[in-house]
C-alpha cells in the first residue's frame, strides 16, 4: 500500500471531484423526489377518495420498497440502460411509498368535524382539498416527503455502480482500493446531506400554518434548483464516452497514469464491473476498463486497445511450485510446462466465455480443451504421490487448475487433487508457504506487487517490461520462500481500455494513443 | 324561510332516522329542535343544507327546493354553526370568521370591516385575537368565532346544531344571552338543535319536540307546556314544569286575572307586558317589594300574592280546555 497523504490534503486534491458528485448527489436526490412528489401526491389524495384502490396502490408501492436498492437498480438496466434514467427511475420508486402513504394518512387523519364545517360552508370539493385538507395533512406529507429524502440520500449512493455519478463513486472507489481517505470523502458528505435536508424539511414542518404556505411556494423552486445540480457536470464531454470501474478510477495504473501518461481526457462516468461489459455492448459506453482474459469480451465482442506507453502492469500467469516438490517428484515440472506458451488472451477469454457466460462446466472445459491440443492423456492412476494444485475462488485459476490436474495425472505416475476456492492472493500464497497446496496459477504482477510489496522506485524500473518483471519475481520468489516460477502459460491478464471491435474498426482504433488522436479532433 | 315537507331518511342498517317530518319556519322565527339524542334532531338539520341527502320529501329553502340549487350556492347562503365549532386550526381567528365571504369572493377590505364589526359585536377583543388561530382561545370564545363565522356573509338562514352544547353552565349562559341579543339574528331563518330543554324555551320562538325521527309536537312553549298533545310530551318536561311555566308565560298571558292597581308614589314602570312570569318573580323576590309593569300604556301594580294568584287561575282555565286543543 503506497503512502496515504492526510484527509484534508485529500479532500483539497481531489475537491473538484468532491463538489461535482456532491452536486449530482444531491441532483439525483431531488429530481428523483420531485418526481415522486408529483407522482405520489395526486396518487396519494386519489386514493383517499377511492379507498378500494388504496390497499392495491399501498401494496404495490410497499412491495417496491423491499426490493433490495441494489437488485431495484439491476432490474432497471435492460429496460433503461445505464446512467442517470434507471439510478432516478429506481430512487423514485424508493421515494413513493413514503410519499403516497404520508398523504393519504395525513388527509385521513384530518378531523372529520372539520371537514364537516367545511363543506357546511359551501367549499366546493377542490376547495376542500386546497385550502383544507392539505394544510392540514402537511405535517404528516412533510414527514413523508423527509423520509424519503433522507432513504434517497443512500440509495444514491449506489448510483455510481450504474454510471450515474454521485458521492457513490469515491464511497466504492475507495473501498476497491483501500483507500480510506476517498471512502470518508465520500461518507462524510454524503452523511451530511442526509442530515441537512433531514434538518430542513423538520424545520419546514414545524413552521406555522400561515408560514408554511409560503414555504410552499418556494419549495418547487428549490426542487427544480437542486434537482438542475445533476445537469450541470454532464454539460462537458467528449464525442466518446468511458465507463470505467470505481477501483481503475483512483488507480495509478489506471484512469490516473491514462491522464498522465497518455494525456487521455474523455467523458468518464464510473460504473460497477458487473454491468459494464454490457453496457459497452449496448453502446451505452464507448470505452471502458476491462480485464484482458474476461470471458465477456468475448460475450460481447469487445477489442482490448493496444497499451502503446505501458501503463498497465503485467500479469502474466504461472505456475508457482514448492521447490521442495519439484525436488521430491522431478517429472512434476515438465507435466505441468505442456502448457507453457499454449494460451493466449484470446483463448483465455475463450476458456472463461464458456464457464462464465455458457455455465459449461471448468473441468469439461480444460479436458475439451486439452483433447483439442493433443495433451489429454489417459490418468494413469498413479501411487507414487500426491500433488495438491490449489486456486484463487475468482477467474482463470478454475480452470487452469483442472488443466494441471488432467497433465499430471496423465504424464506422471503422480495423484494430483485440487483445491479450488481460496479466497484471494494472501490465503492461497500462505497455503502454498505452509505446505497445504503444492502448486497455483499466479500473475507475475500480483507476485510483484502483492506478495513482495516492491518498492515503488524498484518497480517503476520494472513495471513497463513484462521480461524483467518475471525474472525479478522468479528470483526473490526463490530466495525468499524457495517457491520456484516456471514459464509462463502465455496470457496477460491485465487491464486494458476496450471498445466495440465494430467501433474500433470504423474509427482505426488499435491503439490507446489511438484513441487519444482521435478524441483530439472530434 | 325554511319549509320540509313528508321528510325521509333511513341510513345503511336501515332503522329511520328521520321519518315523516314537516315544519315550516319563517324569516324572523327561531325554531329549535328538541329531543333526546338519536332521536333524528341532526339528521334533519343537516338534509337542510344537503349534507345529507333525504329519502323522500321536499325541502325548500327560500322557496326553492334545495335540490334545484346549486349545492355551493345554497350553503353559501346558509350559516352552520357545529357543536364541536369545527374551526379551521390553520386559520386566524379572522380568516375562520371570513371563510365564506372568501369563498364568495368579497374583495378583502370588506371582508376585513364584517369580520371587526363581528367580533365586537360578539365581544371578541379584536386587538387580542385576530390574528390567533383557534387553539390559543377558550371555548367560549372559539364558539363565538364559530357564531361569527356563520353570520359572517349574512345569510338568511342560520343552523345551529348544539351551538353551545360544550360549554360550561356559566360560559354557556352568557353566550347564550349574546347570541339572543344580536339584531344580527332578527331577520333571518334560525333553526336550532338542542337536548336542553332550558335553552330551547330561552332562544326558540317555537320548539319541536322529536323522539325516535319522528316530531311529537310543534308549537310555542307555551303551547308545548299547556296543551301538549300526548304523554310524551307532557312527560319530557315535567321535572322542570313550574320554573319553564313560568318562563314561557308572558305577563300579559295572566293579564286578566291580575287587578288594575295603580301604583301610588313610585311611578317608574319595572316590567313591561312582554316579560315572563319567571322575570316578575325575579324582580319581586329582589326587591321585596311591589314592581311596577306597563301593560300598553297602563301602569299596574302587583305584588308575589297577586301573580302567583293569576299564574294559578291562567293554568286552572287552559287546561279546563287544554288537552283538546290539538295543536297542527
Ligand atoms: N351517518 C350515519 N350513519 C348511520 N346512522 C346514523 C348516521 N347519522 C345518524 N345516524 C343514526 O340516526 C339516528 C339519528 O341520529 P341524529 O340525527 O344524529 O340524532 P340527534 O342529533 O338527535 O342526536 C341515530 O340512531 C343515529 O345512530
Ligand atoms: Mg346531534
Amino acid at each position: 500500500m503506497e503512502d496515504q497523504p492526510g484527509f484534508p490534503e485529500f479532500v483539497q486534491q481531489q475537491a473538484g471531484k468532491l463538489l461535482e458528485q456532491t452536486l449530482q448527489h444531491i441532483g439525483l436526490t431531488f429530481i428523483s423526489l420531485l418526481i415522486a412528489v408529483v407522482i405520489g401526491v395526486p396518487l396519494g389524495i386519489l386514493i383517499t377518495r377511492r379507498k378500494k384502490l388504496a390497499g392495491i396502490v399501498l401494496g404495490i408501492a410497499g412491495v417496491l420498497q423491499t426490493i433490495p436498492s441494489i437488485a431495484l437498480l439491476g432490474f432497471m438496466i435492460p429496460l433503461l440502460g445505464i446512467g442517470a434514467k434507471p439510478a432516478i427511475m429506481a430512487l423514485f420508486l424508493y421515494a413513493l411509498l413514503p410519499i403516497i402513504r404520508n398523504t393519504y394518512t395525513g388527509i385521513l387523519q384530518v378531523d372529520p368535524v372539520v371537514i364537516d364545517a367545511a363543506t357546511g360552508m359551501g367549499m366546493s370539493k377542490r376547495q376542500l382539498l386546497y385550502r383544507v385538507q392539505l394544510p392540514l395533512a402537511m405535517p404528516v406529507l412533510l414527514a413523508g416527503i423527509r423520509t424519503a429524502t433522507v432513504i434517497n440520500v443512500g440509495v444514491a449512493t449506489l448510483a455510481a455502480y450504474i454510471a450515474a455519478g454521485g458521492l457513490g463513486e469515491f464511497i466504492f472507489g475507495g473501498i476497491a482500493l483501500n483507500n480510506t481517505n476517498m471512502i470518508l470523502a465520500g461518507a462524510i458528505p454524503a452523511a451530511l446531506l442526509a442530515i441537512i435536508f433531514d434538518w430542513a424539511v423538520a424545520r419546514l414542518q414545524k413552521l406555522r400554518a400561515q408560514k408554511v404556505k409560503t414555504a410552499l411556494y418556494f419549495l418547487p423552486f428549490l426542487l427544480v434548483i437542486l434537482s438542475s445540480f445533476y445537469l450541470l457536470p454532464a454539460a462537458y464531454g467528449s464525442s466518446l464516452v468511458a465507463g470505467f470501474t470505481p477501483e481503475f478510477m483512483g488507480r495509478k495504473d489506471g484512469n490516473l497514469g491514462l491522464k498522465q501518461v497518455y494525456g487521455l481526457h474523455m467523458r468518464t462516468v464510473v460504473i460497477s464491473d458487473m454491468i459494464m461489459y454490457k453496457a459497452a455492448y449496448e453502446k451505452t459506453l464507448d470505452v471502458i476498463s476491462g480485464s484482458t482474459t474476461d470471458g465477456r469480451v468475448r460475450a460481447f465482442d469487445l477489442q482490448a486497445l493496444t497499451d502503446d506507453k505501458h501503463i498497465f502492469p503485467p500479469y502474466y500467469a504461472a505456475p508457482i511450485v514448492r521447490q521442495e516438490t519439484l525436488d521430491k517428484y522431478p517429472e512434476l515440472a515438465p507435466a505441468l510446462n505442456k502448457l507453457s506458451g499454449i494460451i493466449n488472451d484470446s483463448v483465455m477469454t475463450e476458456l472463461n466465455y464458456r464457464v462464465d457466460h455458457l455455465k459449461q462446466d471448468p473441468a469439461a472445459v480444460a479436458s475439451d480443451f486439452l483433447k483439442a491440443k493433443g495433451l489429454l492423456q489417459v490418468a494413469k492412476h498413479g501411487t507414487k504421490g500426491t500433488v495438491v494444485i490449489g486456486a484463487k475462488i475468482f477467474g482463470d485459476g478454475y480452470i487452469l487448475a483442472n488443466m494441471y490436474k488432467l497433465l499430471v495425472n496423465g504424464y506422471t505416475e503422480l495423484e494430483a487433487t485440487t483445491k479450488t476456492g481460496l479466497g484471494g492472493t494472501k490465503i492461497c500464497f500462505d497455503a502454498l508457504t505452509n505446505g497445504q497446496i503444492d502448486l497455483y496459477p499466479e500473475y507475475s504482477g500480483t507476485g510483484l506487487l502483492v506478495i513482495l510489496q516492491a518498492d515503488k522506485s524498484v518497480v517503476d524500473t520494472l513495471i513497463s517490461d513484462n521480461q524483467k518483471v518475471y525474472d525479478y519475481v522468479s528470483r526473490e520468489f526463490m530466495q525468499r520462500y524457495h517457491i520456484k516460477w516456471l514459464p509462463p502459460i502465455g496470457f496477460n491478464n491485465t487491464y486494458a481500455l476496450m471498445m466495440r471491435r465494430q467501433q474500433a474498426a470504423d474509427l482505426h482504433i488499435t491503439s490507446i494513443s489511438d484513441l487519444k488522436e482521435y478524441l483530439l479532433h472530434h | 324561510m325554511i319549509k320540509l315537507e313528508h321528510v325521509n331518511k333511513s341510513f345503511h342498517n336501515g332503522k329511520p332516522a328521520v321519518r315523516d317530518v314537516s315544519f315550516e319556519v319563517n324569516t324572523g322565527e327561531t325554531l329549535v329542535l328538541l329531543g333526546t339524542s338519536g332521536s333524528g334532531k341532526t339528521t334533519t338539520l343537516r338534509m337542510i343544507n344537503r349534507l345529507i341527502a333525504p329519502d323522500s320529501g321536499q325541502i325548500l329553502v327560500n322557496g326553492e327546493s334545495v335540490n334545484t340549487q346549486q349545492t355551493e350556492a345554497l350553503r353559501r347562503n346558509i350559516g352552520y354553526v357545529l357543536q364541536d365549532n369545527g374551526l379551521f386550526p390553520h386559520y386566524t381567528v379572522a380568516e375562520n370568521i371570513g371563510i365564506v365571504p372568501t369563498l364568495l369572493k368579497w374583495d378583502k377590505k370588506r371582508i376585513e370591516e364584517r369580520t371587526r364589526s363581528l367580533m365586537e359585536k360578539l365581544r371578541l377583543s379584536v386587538a387580542d385575537h385576530y390574528d390567533e388561530y383557534p387553539q390559543q382561545l377558550s371555548g367560549g370564545q372559539q364558539q363565538r368565532v364559530g357564531l361569527a363565522r356563520a353570520l359572517a356573509a349574512d345569510p338568511a338562514v342560520l343552523l345551529m346544531d348544539e351551538p353551545f352544547g360544550a360549554l360550561d353552565p356559566v360560559t354557556r349562559a352568557s353566550v347564550r344571552k349574546e347570541f339572543r341579543s344580536l339584531d344580527e339574528i332578527h331577520n333571518k331563518t334560525v333553526i336550532m338543535v338542542t337536548h336542553d330543554v332550558p335553552e330551547a324555551f330561552e332562544l326558540g320562538n317555537r320548539i319541536c319536540l322529536m323522539d325516535k325521527g319522528a316530531i311529537q309536537q310543534t308549537g310555542t312553549p307555551a303551547e308545548l307546556l299547556f296543551n301538549p298533545v300526548n304523554d310524551f310530551v307532557s312527560n319530557f318536561f315535567q321535572e322542570q314544569r313550574f320554573w319553564l311555566e313560568l318562563n314561557a308565560l308572558r305577563l300579559t298571558d295572566i293579564r286578566s286575572w291580575l287587578s288594575d292597581t295603580v301604583p301610588g308614589e313610585n311611578h317608574a314602570p319595572v316590567l313591561k307586558g312582554e316579560d315572563s312570569c319567571w322575570d316578575a318573580l325575579e324582580q319581586l323576590t329582589t326587591l321585596s317589594a311591589p314592581v311596577n309593569i306597563l301593560f300598553n300604556d297602563k301602569l299596574v301594580r302587583i305584588d308575589t300574592s297577586e301573580l302567583m294568584h293569576a299564574f294559578t287561575q291562567y293554568k286552572q282555565t287552559v287546561s279546563g280546555h287544554g288537552r283538546s286543543t290539538r295543536l297542527s
